[in-house]
């Protein structure tokens, strides 16, 4: 059961109505919902409340959950310590996936 | 100067194992990469007797059936990256993979994700209140860490994994002072294990919810609405079972495509026959293919596992065909056994094999 003041990001402490609020404005995904109220940007980085915001939309729009879309899975995949990016001979920044994203500065390949 | 390997394995659980038992065992070289200090996955902290496993695999404990899995791969090619995670892709394919000191690129001729599940939510008004863990948490304490978390519990949800832990929590002196079950009967399929459970002793609610748990710093009270009232039980433990659903971060990263199955667990890789993604290079075992029973998690990592040695070529088309239809068969009867609906979603989702929901989530 939930209700108005019930947490659904644990990690940003983001309740049930900041959800239902930035759906009102028009937020339709989770990507959505996480760039309006932080949601999903604390430690576990959406892994247990992905499920939880695609409850609410569905509640809320009527949208079936096959028609709300995954959010964006970054690298890294977990949590890494910033020291160990950093100490290490390969260069991080060749990854497909931020190369995806931003223009690869010169010389890093 | 890469790390080199023939197969990389995500994932050292179940799946994982057999899959690398299929591949080590006709001389490819296996890396298993996994987060935990030991291999076995969940198993290893699994004191329930699971019975259908498919061959060679008699009856037997979960931690029994981990020693097992990972003794047959002592002789055999097989690397162990344990403390290990998969963080992400490199541009020429290498999978990026950190301990706690280094990030380093591994590159392998064919990779099979074998990342399992995660369990799910079940949100209420303070369910954040510490001493409110999942089930799988709760099981990992007593039998691996040999810690009681709690005297007095209430166990939200009802499946054959709640209802196992819930005896188990029983066995080493928590008082479980009721398993509530939202739906309008209780969700275990196990005749024996609903049997014992109603042995017990321990009060059983269906048609009922949590309305909110109460505390100061930790939970103390709950509340539980039934169809008529409420009632409050004075607990220091509560146990969620939400259900599990596979855990994607691998596959997404590799640009697998994926489609939604409710009974699968919701949103999963797309797979054929093969157990093999639209990513040629990349398979699939286990949970991470849907969640299902043990059983059927060793079947899934075995059928990936012969098809990449037909991948690379190790064993011929013909034989390859005939090992996996044998497999399969025996994947559908322990599948409908007692879950024939997961078994129809799984159908319904290899035929959707080109039509996933979400693809190319890299090509902005």
């Amino acid at each position: 059961m939930l209700d108005q003041a019930t947490i659904i990001c644990r990690c940003e402490e983001i309740s049930y109505e900041e959800v239902a609020e930035v759906i009102r404005y028009g937020a339709r995904t989770f990507d959505d919902v996480k760039r309006l109220t932080r949601c999903g940007m604390g430690p576990c980085q959406a892994k247990i409340c992905m499920s939880l915001v695609a409850q609410v939309i569905h509640a809320e729009t009527g949208r079936a959950l096959p028609e709300i879309p995954l959010p964006r899975m970054r690298m890294p995949l977990s949590p890494i310590k910033l020291e160990t990016l950093a100490t290490n001979r390969t260069s991080f920044s060749a990854v497909k996936s931020v190369l995806d994203e931003v223009e690869p500065e010169e010389g890093m390949r | 100067m890469a790390m080199e390997t023939d197969v990389l394995i995500i994932g050292a659980g179940p799946a994982g194992l057999a899959a690398a038992f299929e591949l080590a065992s006709r001389g490819l070289e296996v890396t298993l990469v996994d987060e935990s200090a030991a291999a076995g996955g969940q198993l290893v902290q699994q004191t329930q007797l699971i019975r259908s496993l498919p061959a060679p695999f008699q009856p037997m404990r979960g931690f029994a059936l981990a020693e097992a899995l990972t003794k047959r791969l002592a002789a055999l090619p097989v690397r162990y990256l344990l403390g290990h995670r998969m963080i992400g892709l490199y541009r020429d394919g290498s999978v990026g993979v950190a301990d706690e000191a280094n990030v380093f690129p591994l590159k392998a001729r064919k990779i099979v994700v074998a990342t399992g599940a995660a369990e799910n939510a079940v949100p209420f008004p303070k369910w954040t209140l510490p001493g409110i863990i999942t089930i799988g948490a709760a099981q990992t304490l007593i039998n691996r860490d040999f810690v009681r978390p709690g005297k007095h519990a209430v166990i939200v949800g009802s499946s054959d994994f709640a209802v196992d832990v819930a005896l188990q929590l029983a066995d080493v002196g928590v008082n479980i002072k009721a398993v509530v079950e939202r739906q309008s009967a209780l969700l275990a399929r196990d005749a024996e294990k609903v049997a014992q459970l109603k042995q017990s002793g321990i009060p059983t609610y269906v048609n009922a919810a949590v309305k909110e748990a109460r505390g100061k710093g930790e939970v103390a009270e709950i509340d539980i609405q039934l169809s008529e009232r409420v009632i409050t039980e004075h607990v220091d433990l509560v146990c969620l079972d939400g259900g599990r659903s596979p855990v994607l971060e691998a596959c997404y990263q590799l640009g697998c495509s994926f489609g939604y199955q409710q009974e699968l667990g919701g949103w999963l890789p797309q797979y054929n026959k093969r157990l093999q993604t639209d990513r040629e290079d990349v398979f699939l075992a286990g949970n991470a293919a849907g969640i299902s029973t043990q059983g059927v998690v060793l079947a899934t990592g075995m059928i990936a596992g012969v098809s990449v040695c037909e991948a690379l070529r190790v064993i011929g088309g013909e034989e390859a065909e005939r090992l996996r239809s044998a497999l399969w068969k025996e994947l559908e009867v322990l599948e409908t056994t007692l879950f024939p609906e997961v078994w129809q979603a799984r159908l319904r989702h290899m035929d959707n094999f080109g039509n996933p929901l979400l693809k190319e989530q890299f090509i902005s």
